[in-house]
C-alpha cells in the first residue's frame, strides 16, 4: 500500500530533471552528436570535454547515440532543425551519404601533421582517428594463424571465426568491403567458402568479441589495435591480430560541422582543437584506435608492438554508398541458404 | 464511466501505434525530401529472402512458445501441487528475473552453459535453432510459470475436496478440474510469449548462427538504420503487427471463459489432494537448474570481475536511479492503463458482450509487437517539430515502456479483474458502491496480489530495456543496461559482467519489495 504514495514523488523527480536543462545560460554551449562509447566514462569523451572547456570558455554538451549509423539517421530525421553543432563519429563508409544530406559546412581547415597513410582531401569532414579491421586471436590457442585473407577464406581446415552482421554493424560492413576488395566479382563464392567456419554472425561488435573471450571461436573480427587494450588495461600479452598480406581494410572516423549551426566559430575552434595534440593524445588508450594526427613516437608503447597493417584498403565513399545494398544482398545470397 | 475510460485507453493505444507509424511513413514529406530516404518502391515484397525471414520468425516463435508454455504448464502444476515449501517465494522471485536480463547478457549466460567451454557443451550445434530455443526457454518458461500459477490458486477449495472424495486420479483431476480452469489464461499467455519471441532480435541474430535465422525485427532495424527507408520500415512493422493480430485472433478463439459459478471462498492454502510429491519436486528442481544455470554462470563471471571498482563508481548509482525511475513509472502507467482497459472489458463480459471485451483486451496485448525503434523514430519526427525532444526524452522512454508493459498487465490482472467483476458487480450495483469507494474497498484488497505481480513484471521489463533508451540517449541519463552496454563496447567485459549481476540482484530486490508492499505479506506464491 505504501507504494501508492510514491507516484507524486516520482513526478517531482521528473520535473527537477527538466529544469536542470536550463542552467549555465551565460556560457555558449557547443552540442556534439556522437556515439555512446565515445562519451562513456571509459571513452575519450569526458577527457576531451575537460580539455576543451579549459580553453574555450564554453560548455561542451554531448548527445550520445548508439553508433555511427544512428548518428546519420538521426541527422536525416532532424534535417535543418538539428540541434547539433558538430557531428563526431561517422566513418568513411558513411561520409558520402552524410554529405548528401547537405547539412555539413566546409571546415576550411588544412590537416597538418596527418598520421594517416592516405592523403586527406575531404572538404566537409576531418578525421580524428582511424583503425584497421583484423582477425584477433589468442596466441596460446591458435599457433598457426592464417597469413592472408585468401588463406583464411580458402583453407578448409582453417580456424573458426566470429563476425558481425553488415546490416547492423560497422565492422561487419568493413569485412564485407574487405572481401569485396580482394575478391571482386568472386566475393559471393568466397563467402560461401568461408561460411562453414563462421560460428555465428552477431548484431554488433560487443556480442562477437564477448563470445570470442568465451572461446566460442578461434578468431574474431575486430581491429588491429584490439590487442593494445589487453596489453595496457589488462597486462595480457596473449592476444594478437593476424597480419594479412593483402592489407587490411581501413576505417577512418571523422567529424564535421553543421551548416545551420549558430556556433560555427566555436565549432571550427573545436575542429582545430580536434587535430591538436591535446585531443589526439587522448585517443589511443581511450578509444583504442590510431590518432589521426599524432606523431608515432607519442603513441603508447603497446601500440608499437602491433602488426603493420599496410597496405591500407579503402573504397571511395561514393562507391560504398552506391553499391552497399547490392553487396549486402550478395552477402545474404551466399550465407542465407 | 468505466466503459468510457476503457474506450479512451483503446483510442490512446490505437493512436500510439498508428500516429508514429504514419508520421514515419510520410517522413520524407514531413522532413522535406532532401534527406534522401530512398525507394518507396514495393519491390522488396518479391524478395525471397523476406519470405524466408517471415517464415523463420513465425516458426521459431511458434516452437519457442509451444515449448515454453508446455513445459511451463507442468512446472506451474508442480508448484501448485507441492504447496508450501522452504524458499518457495525466493524461487518464484528468481523466476521473475529473466525478464530484466538484457539480451546480450542472456546470450553470454547461455553460451557459458552450453557453449564449447560450457558445463553442457553443445559445441557448434548451439548456433542455430537449438541456441535460439534455449535462450527463449530461459526467458519464457519462468514467465509462463509466474503467469499460470495463479490459475491454480483460483480453483475453488471445494473442487479439490470433491475430487479427493471422488478419488479422481491424476489424469482425471487434470481433465476435470485443472484444464477447464486453465483454458481462460492459456491462450493469452501463449500469445504474450509468442510476441516476445517473434520480436526477439539480438538473441536470434547472435545465437542463430547467421542470416538464415533472422526475424522481421532485423529487417525493420536494417531499413531504419543502414538503409534509412522509413516507408519500408513502416510496411514491415505493419506486416509484423498484422501477423500478430492474426495469431492473437486465433489464440482468442481457443480461449474459453470459465462458466463456473463465481466463487466466494477462495483462500490459497495448499491443495488438499494426494499427489506425487517426488515427481513434482523433481520437475521443480529441473526447472530451477535450467533457469539458474545461466544466471549462475553470470554470477561466476561477475565474481571474477572488478566488483568493488564497479560498485564504487558514481555513475552506477546514478544509473540505478534512472532505471528505477523508468521502471516504476512505466509500471504505474502500464498498470493504470491496463486496469482501465480490463475493467471496461470485464464490464462488457458481465453485460454479455464478449466481442467488445475481447477487442479491448486484444488492443492491450498486441501493441507490444510494434517495434520500439519504429514508434520511437515516428514520435521523434512528430515531436521534433514541436519541442526540444531531448528535454522530453525520459518522458518518452517511460511512455513507450509503459505501453510495452501493457500485455504483462493484461495477463496478470485480466483473469482476476474479470472474476472480481463477475462476483461483485451485482452486489456493488445493488448497494450503490461505485467509483473510488469501490476501488478502495472492494477491488484493491482482492486484487493486491496480481497487482503486485504485474507491477513487478513491468518494472523488471522496463528496467532491462535497452532498445528505447538507446534511441534518445543523452549521456547524463544512462540506465543500468545502457551502462552495461557502454562497458561492453569499450572492451570491458569483466566490468559488464559485474553490472549484469548487480542489475539482477537489484531487480530481485525491487521485485520482492513490490510484491510484498503491494501484494501484501500473506502472499503465498
Amino acid at each position: 500500500m505504501r507504494l501508492f504514495n510514491t507516484p507524486p514523488l516520482v513526478f517531482i523527480l521528473f520535473l527537477s530533471l527538466f529544469s536542470s536543462a536550463t542552467f549555465a545560460e551565460d556560457k555558449k554551449i557547443l552540442t556534439i552528436y556522437t556515439y555512446s562509447s565515445f562519451t562513456s566514462k571509459w571513452g575519450p569523451g569526458p577527457k576531451v570535454k575537460a580539455a576543451f572547456e579549459k580553453e574555450c570558455d564554453c560548455e561542451l554538451k554531448y548527445v550520445a547515440l548508439e553508433d555511427g549509423v544512428s548518428l546519420l539517421s538521426r541527422l536525416k530525421l532532424e534535417g535543418k532543425h538539428t540541434k547539433a553543432d558538430i557531428v563526431l563519429g561517422i566513418d568513411t563508409n558513411l561520409t558520402a551519404e552524410a554529405r548528401a544530406t547537405g547539412l555539413f559546412a566546409p571546415h576550411g581547415i588544412t590537416l597538418e601533421s596527418s598520421s594517416l597513410p592516405n592523403e586527406w582531401t575531404d572538404k566537409n569532414f576531418l578525421p580524428y582517428d582511424f583503425g584497421y579491421f583484423a582477425f584477433v586471436y589468442n596466441k596460446e590457442k591458435l599457433k598457426n594463424p592464417p597469413t592472408s585473407l585468401k588463406d583464411l577464406v580458402e583453407n578448409k581446415d582453417g580456424p573458426t571465426i566470429l563476425i558481425q552482421d553488415p546490416r547492423t554493424s560497422t565492422p561487419g560492413l568493413g569485412l564485407l568491403l574487405w572481401i569485396k576488395s580482394v575478391y571482386g566479382d568472386k566475393a559471393e563464392e568466397a563467402w560461401k567458402q568461408l561460411s562453414p567456419r563462421i560460428v555465428t554472425v552477431s548484431k554488433g561488435w560487443s556480442e562477437a568479441y564477448g563470445l570470442f573471450l568465451k572461446n566460442e571461436a578461434q578468431m574474431v573480427l575486430s581491429y588491429t589495435t584490439s590487442p593494445a587494450y589487453h596489453i595496457i588495461a589488462e597486462e595480457k600479452n596473449n592476444f594478437a591480430a593476424a597480419k594479412f598480406s593483402e592489407g587490411h581494410y581501413q576505417q577512418i572516423e571523422v567529424a564535421g560541422m553543421i551548416a545551420t549551426s549558430e556556433n560555427k566559430e566555436l565549432a571550427k575552434t573545436f575542429l582545430t582543437f580536434m587535430s591538436s595534440e591535446k585531443f589526439q593524445a587522448i585517443i589511443p588508450d581511450n578509444n583504442w584506435m590510431y590518432p589521426a594526427s599524432l606523431s608515432n613516437d607519442k603513441l603508447p608503447e603497446a601500440f608499437k608492438t602491433l602488426i603493420d597493417p599496410s597496405p591500407a584498403i579503402l573504397f571511395e565513399a561514393d562507391d560504398v554508398a552506391k553499391n552497399r545494398k547490392v553487396w549486402v544482398k550478395e552477402w545474404l545470397n551466399a550465407l542465407a541458404k | 464511466m468505466k466503459i468510457l475510460a476503457g474506450y479512451l485507453v483503446l483510442l490512446l493505444l490505437m493512436a500510439f501505434a498508428t500516429v508514429p507509424l504514419a508520421s514515419l511513413f510520410f517522413a520524407n514529406d514531413i522532413l522535406g525530401s532532401q534527406t534522401g530516404g530512398t525507394t518507396n518502391s514495393l519491390s522488396f515484397w518479391k524478395d525471397p529472402y523476406l519470405r524466408q525471414v517471415i517464415y523463420f520468425s513465425l516458426w521459431q516463435a511458434m516452437l519457442s512458445t509451444l515449448l515454453s508454455v508446455g513445459i511451463g504448464l507442468f512446472v506451474a502444476r508442480a508448484f501448485a501441487h507441492a504447496g508450501h515449501f522452504p524458499f518457495r517465494s525466493v524461487i518464484l522471485g528468481l523466476f521473475g528475473l529473466p525478464l530484466v536480463v538484457p539480451a546480450v547478457v542472456a546470450v553470454f549466460g547461455i553460451v557459458s552453459v552450453y557453449g564449447s567451454q560450457g558445463w553442457l557443451p553443445l559445441g557448434r550445434d548451439l548456433y542455430g535453432l537449438p541456441g535460439i530455443l534455449l535462450a527463449h526457454l530461459f526467458f519464457n518458461i519462468p514467465l509462463a510459470v509466474r503467469l499460470l500459477l495463479p490459475v491454480w490458486n483460483a480453483i475453488p477449495q471445494q473442487y479439490w475436496r470433491m475430487s479427493s472424495q471422488l478419488g479422481l486420479n491424476n489424469w482425471q483431476l487434470w481433465k476435470q478440474v485443472e484444464w477447464p480452469a486453465l483454458r481462460e489464461s492459456l491462450p493469452g499467455v501463449s500469445l504474450l510469449i509468442f510476441m516476445l519471441c517473434m520480436t526477439s532480435f539480438a538473441v536470434v541474430l547472435t545465437l542463430g548462427g547467421g542470416p538464415k535465422s533472422t526475424t522481421l525485427e532485423v529487417a525493420i532495424y536494417q531499413s531504419l538504420r543502414f538503409d534509412f527507408d522509413p516507408a519500408q520500415a513502416v510496411i514491415l512493422a505493419l506486416l509484423q503487427l498484422g501477423l500478430s493480430i492474426l495469431i492473437a485472433v486465433i489464440a482468442l478463439r481457443f480461449s474459453h471463459l470459465p462458466d463456473v459459478e463465481p466463487n466466494f471462498a477462495i483462500h490459497n492454502q495448499a491443495i488438499p489432494y494426494r499427489h506425487n510429491k517426488l515427481l513434482s519436486f523433481s520437475l521443480i528442481l529441473a526447472a530451477i537448474i535450467f533457469v539458474a544455470s545461466p544466471l549462475l554462470a553470470m554470477i561466476i563471471d561477475a565474481i571474477k570481475g572488478p566488483v568493488a571498482m564497479v560498485l564504487f563508481d558514481r555513475s552506477l548509482w546514478i544509473a540505478v536511479g534512472f532505471s528505477l525511475l523508468i521502471g516504476l513509472s512505466a509500471a504505474i502507467i502500464a498498470t493504470t492503463l491496463g486496469w482501465l482497459l480490463l475493467s471496461a472489458s470485464a464490464s462488457k463480459v458481465y453485460a454479455g458482450n464478449k466481442r467488445i471485451a475481447q477487442l479491448l483486451e486484444l488492443s492491450g496485448s498486441v501493441v507490444y509487437v510494434v517495434p520500439p525503434l519504429v514508434i520511437g523514430t515516428g514520435l521523434f519526427i512528430l515531436l521534433s517539430k514541436l519541442v526540444n525532444v531531448f528535454d522530453w526524452a525520459i518522458l518518452i522512454v517511460i511512455s513507450i515502456n509503459g505501453i510495452m508493459g501493457l500485455p504483462f498487465v493484461i495477463r496478470t490482472l485480466g483473469p482476476a479483474i474479470r472474476q472480481n467483476t463477475l462476483r461483485y458487480e451485482r452486489i456493488c450495483n445493488s448497494l450503490g458502491i461505485s467509483g473510488w469507494q469501490r476501488f478502495i474497498k472492494i477491488d484493491l484488497p482482492l486484487l493486491r496480489k496480481p497487482l503486485g505481480l504485474s507491477m513487478a513484471l513491468v518494472t523488471a521489463m522496463a528496467m532491462g530495456d535497452l532498445g528505447v533508451i538507446a534511441l534518445f540517449g543523452s549521456p547524463e541519463t544512462a540506465t543500468l543496461p545502457l551502462l552495461l552496454y557502454q562497458r561492453l563496447s569499450s572492451y570491458q567485459m569483466p566490468q559488464a559482467a559485474v553490472i549484469a549481476v548487480f542489475l539482477l540482484v537489484f531487480c530481485l530486490l525491487v521485485f520482492w519489495l513490490l510484491e510484498r508492499s503491494i501484494g501484501g505479506k500473506h502472499v503465498k506464491n
